[in-house]
């Protein structure tokens, strides 16, 4: 997380070429296999099924996370021992708990259909795998708002008071605007690994992108096609993962420069 | 003596409704250790790896040789970029398995699930030291490293002697947040069959049903070694620390 938060200035450039070439070399070797190409055209859109899970249960435990995160946040500010304590205590233990034993303990833990007010709901795996990075989420997202709220100097309250303005105006128009300019980029980082965890799902037997690509797979059951396969659900994650990363260096570049 | 204890924490424990009679069973006692150990060696194994490739990566960065840092840079931004999961199924299943191939069957091929583990877990928080120790050693001031050129000092003895220790310095805290990260990654050997300790929970728990309890104590010994490991960086920190250089505790 933090090592991902140095701005790169580094030889990027020199790196394109060489991503180019690997993937001119796959796409020649697919054109000169036309029995693997077939293959995994058909197993395409199998996979991107498996793909949109990862995104949805991406989506959904970033938004459940940094609601709780914010609160939790919050929370680790608050001068109340009572109030802080257990914030602190979750952001401990959380961010130090593998993402992993977090899935599995969601899964297992939880039953799989909830009673409300007489109704049996089915509460299915891929949500617990939601709860399940929700929870480390929400603990990252606690320290990314803790370090925004104290980025600000408590005398801008005091500076625009002295302008006239109300609380509200100054938290709406002073504060939050440089909060969330402070919290945006280590919470897309965190967006980008929250969804890289996605695939940890596939474990405990979601269909997500990596359990689909085991099945085509075990179903083709050759030697290139598993290499193929493999290879494509990473170059999945990484033309989802790496736009958002390059985006979150110029943004953390901007911000270095202000 | 140790029984007696060991009673009295079950009867503890079920009175809190957590049921730890697993405890009194020699056999599983014995496997969940093991797993704790395996974790520990996974551990040790990929903490040394992820350092020294990290180290090597950042001097490719920093070298100034397009060919040298082109490489070392596309195999940074994919590997930061894509799932560590989806890395070792692809070590294991595609290339163990071609390797496999070439050597002859699998009874040829010397590369046991644990070292795909510590070598894609080692090389992935490679990676993310590069980076860190890149912006390290490009913080360095010019000047520093001019007079040491003008001293007769070489390339690599600048690197050694001059630019990584002080990198080294203002990178530590980002290193032990990787390393850090690096231990709860070690999980996914679970995923290709290595007794660590979360596949030697769920080998327990699928006859017990006892979840909650062993989670409990997951996390708890994970929160140990990552206590442990950020411990130790803290007083490499100190210990390291140059009034002006890093944000080192002692200064």
């Amino acid at each position: 997380m933090s090592a991902a938060a140095l701005p790169a200035r580094g030889p990027l450039r020199a790196a394109w070429p060489w991503l180019a070439a690997a993937c001119g070399a796959g796409l020649l070797g697919l054109l000169l296999d036309a029995r693997l190409t077939r293959d995994l055209l058909d197993w395409l859109p199998y996979l991107a099924s498996g793909f949109v899970m990862n995104v949805v249960i991406s989506v959904l435990a970033m938004t459940l996370g940094t609601l709780g995160g914010v609160v939790l946040g919050a929370m680790e500010l608050s001068a109340a021992r009572l109030v802080r304590a257990p914030a602190v205590a979750y952001v401990q233990v959380f961010r130090n708990a593998p993402h992993l034993v977090l899935i599995f303990a969601t899964t297992y833990i939880f039953p799989f259909e909830i009673v409300v007010a007489g109704n049996y709901l089915p509460f299915p795996d891929w949500l617990k795998a939601v709860l399940g990075l929700a929870i480390p989420a929400a603990a990252y997202v606690a320290e990314i708002a803790r370090g925004a709220i104290l980025s600000v100097p408590t005398t801008q309250w005091d500076a625009a008071k002295g302008i006239g303005l109300s609380r509200g105006q100054t938290l709406r128009w002073i504060i939050l605007p440089q909060c969330l300019r402070r919290a945006l980029p280590p919470w897309m980082n965190l967006a980008a690994s929250i969804t890289m965890s996605t695939a940890l799902a596939s474990l405990v037997g979601v269909h997500e992108l990596l359990h689909a690509a085991t099945d085509a797979s075990t179903a083709v059951r050759r030697d290139d096609f598993t290499v193929a396969i493999y290879l494509t659900v990473l170059l999945a994650f990484f033309l989802f993962c790496y736009p958002i990363s390059r985006l979150t260096r110029r943004l953390e570049r901007r911000l270095a420069t202000l | 003596m140790i029984d007696a204890a060991l009673q009295r924490f079950i009867a503890g424990a079920a009175a809190l409704g957590l049921h730890y009679d697993f405890l009194l069973s020699g056999g599983e006692v014995r496997s969940w250790l093991a797993g704790m150990a395996m974790t520990l060696l996974l551990v040790v194994l990929a903490i040394p790896l992820s350092l020294l490739a990290g180290t090597a990566f950042a001097a490719a960065l920093t070298s100034g040789r397009p060919w040298l840092a082109g490489p070392v840079r596309a195999y940074v931004e994919l590997t930061r970029n894509t799932p560590t999961l989806v890395q070792l199924m692809f070590a294991f299943f595609a290339l163990n398995m071609l390797l496999s191939r070439a050597l002859g069957g699998a009874a040829h091929n010397p590369f046991s699930p644990v070292f795909w583990v510590v070598a894609v877990t080692g090389l992935h928080v490679a990676a993310f030291h590069a980076e860190a120790l890149r912006g390290g050693i490009e913080a360095v001031p010019a000047p520093l490293v001019e007079a040491a050129q003008a001293t007769g000092f070489s390339g690599l003895e600048i690197l050694r002697y001059v630019t990584l220790p002080l990198a080294l310095r203002t990178a530590l805290p980002a290193l032990v947040n990787n390393l850090v990260n690096l231990v709860k990654l070690t999980t996914i050997g679970s995923a290709v069959a290595v007794n660590e300790v979360t596949y030697a929970s769920i080998m327990i728990w699928t006859q017990r049903d006892n979840v909650l309890e062993l989670m409990i104590v997951i996390l708890l010994f994970f929160g140990l070694i990552n206590l442990t490991v950020s411990r130790i960086g803290r007083a490499v920190e100190r210990r390291l620390a140059v009034p002006g250089y890093g944000v080192g505790y002692g200064v």
